[in-house]
């Protein structure tokens, strides 16, 4: 695999600003270096020049970009106690009138494994018709990928093992029907999620969202990035909303100490929207 | 003393030597020590408190973002790739795993090896899997000062033999010889 140079990657991010209007500054370097690497080996292209004729001689190009550019979800059920958690503390506590307009805000959708996930979650509590799921992209060619259920086949096995470990009450294979040469998921479970197309500062936002799932997702910010868009979220959130994060990400506090969060379950990284 | 961080790579095998390390290394240890091991990807805790319960200085997993300090010990936390920034922070990933791997011990010593250049250590205990062997060239081509366990002594040699394989290293050294290596800086 090539490797990018600080000089190519600042070179990129203009380009990007430039010709799309598209600001990728607010990337964490090292993962964005990476990610492009891998954007570049994907096309079989081998410079960083390259890239940048590819990018401006097919305007088509860019969409299938930022989708390649943008680290999808590697394996359904994450952290498997997070979801027993959801399952047997977050939502009993739900009564009827709290689901009414009940909202729910993935805000990185690439692959689509954390959205399909919560759907099988949802739909083995009969809650996936009771509320109303927004998942966020940065490419519509992401948002074809998920709606075309394309599952790979290298990634079934430890989402297999997770969804044992969270001893969801179906079988997995329900959820994928495969032949020789493909998986394809179980698609209408989404047949309700509205989809929304949106930049790194997520002006599209749905409103007044009673949970968002967005785990893994802060790492692929930089520092003054992850900070602008927690103050999104927290404007997004309904009052006590709640919001879940990778385990090893974190809430940092602001300038005068305060934070936007306070913690309901430290272990699985589960904060609730506080009033500030 | 030139050197800003010390990475130390390892997979089956390396917990004992690791713990030696810790457990040699004073208080005052003027680096920070960047440890990337394989580990089970669902058993998220246990391995920190193990590697903790003989280590002389503060063993932890960091979170997203942490800035790095001397005389602490980065263990990359389950599941997760660990880079390294080049503000001295640490950034994590959960991009696909690399060989099988995540964390991938390539994928920190390159970062490292960008962040670091010729200030970095690096250094390749046993294992049973090539992982480590690229970026531990990395590391060399950066200039960095480079540490093989020796193959004879390591208790899986698949590791460090690799390393041995792709580049030329600066010591290929046993345990012991490590320690009083890194006693030295």
């Amino acid at each position: 695999m090539i490797e990018l140079g600080i000089v190519d990657i600042r070179e990129i991010i203009r380009l990007l600003q430039n010709n799309f209007n598209y600001d990728f500054s607010s990337l964490a370097l090292t993962s964005f270096k990476y990610r492009l690497e891998h954007v570049i080996a994907k096309n079989n292209l081998n410079s960083a020049e390259s890239l940048y004729r590819k990018l401006i001689d097919q305007p088509d190009f860019f969409s299938t970009f930022i989708h390649q550019v943008c680290v999808p979800s590697t394996e359904m059920f994450r952290d498997p106690s997070l979801w027993r958690w959801m399952r047997e503390s977050y939502v009993p506590e739900l009564d009827d009138k709290q689901l009414i307009n009940f909202k729910i805000w993935l805000p990185y959708c690439v692959s689509g494994g954390e959205l399909y996930s919560l759907a099988i979650f949802l739909k083995e509590l009969d809650l996936l018709d009771k509320v109303k799921i927004y998942a966020t992209s940065f490419s519509h060619k992401s948002i074809d990928y998920i709606k075309s259920g394309h599952y790979p086949f290298k990634k079934i096995e430890i989402s297999q093992e997770n969804y044992k470990r969270y001893k969801g009450t179906d079988e997995f294979v329900n959820y994928y029907k495969e032949d020789k040469y493909n998986a394809i998921r179980d698609t209408s479970l989404i047949k309700n999620v509205e989809f929304i197309t949106d930049d790194f500062n997520f002006n599209n936002a749905p409103k007044n969202v009673k949970l968002i799932l967005m785990r893994n997702v802060l790492i692929y910010f930089n520092p003054n990035h992850q900070d602008k868009v927690t103050k999104i979220i927290h404007e997004n959130l309904s009052a006590s909303g709640t919001f879940i994060i990778g385990l090893k990400e974190q809430i940092r506090t602001n300038t005068n100490g305060q934070t936007l969060f306070e913690p309901v379950n430290i272990n699985e990284s589960v904060y609730k929207r506080k009033i500030v | 003393m030139n050197y800003k961080a010390v990475i130390i790579g390892g997979s089956a095998g390396s917990f004992q030597i690791v713990t030696r390390i810790l457990n040699s290394l004073p208080k005052t240890f003027p680096l920070p020590v960047l440890l990337c091991l394989h580990r089970l990807k669902h058993v998220r805790s246990g391995f920190v408190e193990a590697l903790s319960l003989k280590s002389n200085i503060p063993v932890v997993e960091p979170c997203d973002k942490d800035q790095l300090k001397s005389g602490i010990a980065y263990l990359a936390p389950a599941n997760y790739h660990m880079f390294i920034e080049l503000a001295n922070r640490v950034a994590l990933s959960a991009d696909e795993p690399v060989n099988h791997s995540r964390p991938s011990i390539d994928l920190s010593f390159i970062t490292a090896a960008n962040a670091y250049r010729d200030k970095l250590i690096g250094i390749i205990l046993s294992g049973a899997n090539r992982d480590g062997a690229f970026g531990l060239k990395k590391v060399a081509d950066n200039g960095g000062v480079t540490l093989v366990q020796d193959p004879n002594e390591s208790e899986v040699k698949t590791m460090p033999e690799s390393v041995l394989k792709l580049t030329k290293v600066d010591y290929v050294y046993s345990a012991d010889q490590i320690i009083r290596f890194l006693l030295k800086l």
